[in-house]
């Protein structure tokens, strides 16, 4: 999958670099979000202790 | 074709291999699958043992500052406490420090310091416990217990006794995310010392009992005579199904004599 999203990427090297590291930091906080939102449902009960 | 494309299985060796079916395909597509569901589950473990970590130590640094500003703005008043002669159990509490006490009850007044409530969400003591390691430097005590109260510091229920005064003080904390303040909360024995720094100076408790309970149990927080420290965090560790308490009394302190006439 990760190559398949490479492939696509459009125009020179330089680019599809500069695309990738901003699709992997929007990837990583997106995904830090969705920890969090998970932590809170699985650890933390209601807000008291975890 | 060559016997290394064969080896390899090149195109034409692709095309006819029988495996190459749609029954393949989803089995191949579920693998896969099934990897990236175990990479995100690998990163979810990573991020609340570790990154929550992270975020709670940068926190701290943060929240020392927000305290020691939180002990020069505290404003603290003073009750005076005489030890009734005629009944011990019932000790003269004058609020009014102006207040002059007959001249028979003035052999033995007491100061009881009292600080304002700090604001919720606000850090405002320092709790450190010497036989844990990660605790021996002390680590910021948050006003609440909300999620996010507890993500940056240990926590005061809003509702019980501040540290240092009469009745129960209930701090809470993370057991196993968030910094873990309270990792090892189950290597403290009776007679271990916990020590709370306030505005008004450094209250010392000594552990008298601990116990499992569920989370409902909220009698752990009621009032009690005395003054006591009841911490508690989750059990067993990385679960959250039943809490273990502390409880800890008051022997030492800027109230700890006036607090023994008033009990």
């Amino acid at each position: 999958m990760i190559t398949r999203i490479w492939r696509l990427l459009p125009g020179p090297l330089w680019a599809r670099i500069v695309q990738a590291a901003i699709l992997v930091a929007v990837f990583l906080v997106a995904l830090s979000f969705f920890y969090d939102w998970l932590g809170k449902v699985i650890i933390d009960q209601g807000g008291t202790v975890g | 074709m060559n016997d290394i494309d064969s080896a390899i299985g090149g195109s034409s060796a692709r095309s006819a291999d029988p495996g190459d079916t749609l029954g393949m395909r989803i089995l191949h597509n579920a693998g896969w699958t099934f990897i990236y569901l175990g990479v995100l589950t690998l990163g979810f473990v990573v991020h609340q043992l570790f990154v929550t970590t992270w975020f709670a130590q940068q926190a701290q640094s943060e929240l020392t500052v927000e305290r020691e500003e939180q002990w020069e703005e505290t404003e603290i008043s003073e009750v005076v406490v005489v030890a009734n002669p005629d009944n011990p159990n019932e000790p003269i509490v004058v609020t009014d420090p102006e207040e002059t006490p007959d001249e028979g009850q003035q052999a033995r007044p007491l100061i009881l310091k009292v600080e304002s409530a700090p604001e919720l969400g606000t850090a405002f003591a320092l709790i450190r416990i010497p036989k844990i390691e990660r605790l021996q430097d002390g680590w910021n005590v948050v006003h609440g217990v909300r999620t996010r109260d507890l993500r940056n510091g240990a926590g005061h229920m809003p509702d019980t006794a501040l540290p240092g005064q009469p009745g129960n003080s209930v701090i809470s904390g993370h057991r196993t995310t968030f910094g873990q303040p309270f990792h090892e909360l189950d290597a403290l024995d009776p007679g271990d010392r916990i020590e709370v720094d306030t505005a008004l100076g450094t209250h010392v408790y000594e552990v008298r009992d601990f116990r499992i309970v569920k989370p409902t149990d909220t009698w752990v927080a009621d009032p009690r005579e005395g003054a006591w420290l009841t911490l508690t965090t989750c059990h067993p560790k990385f679960s959250a199904r039943e809490r273990y308490v502390v409880f800890a009394e008051l022997v030492f302190g800027p109230n700890a004599e006036a607090i023994e006439v008033m009990s």
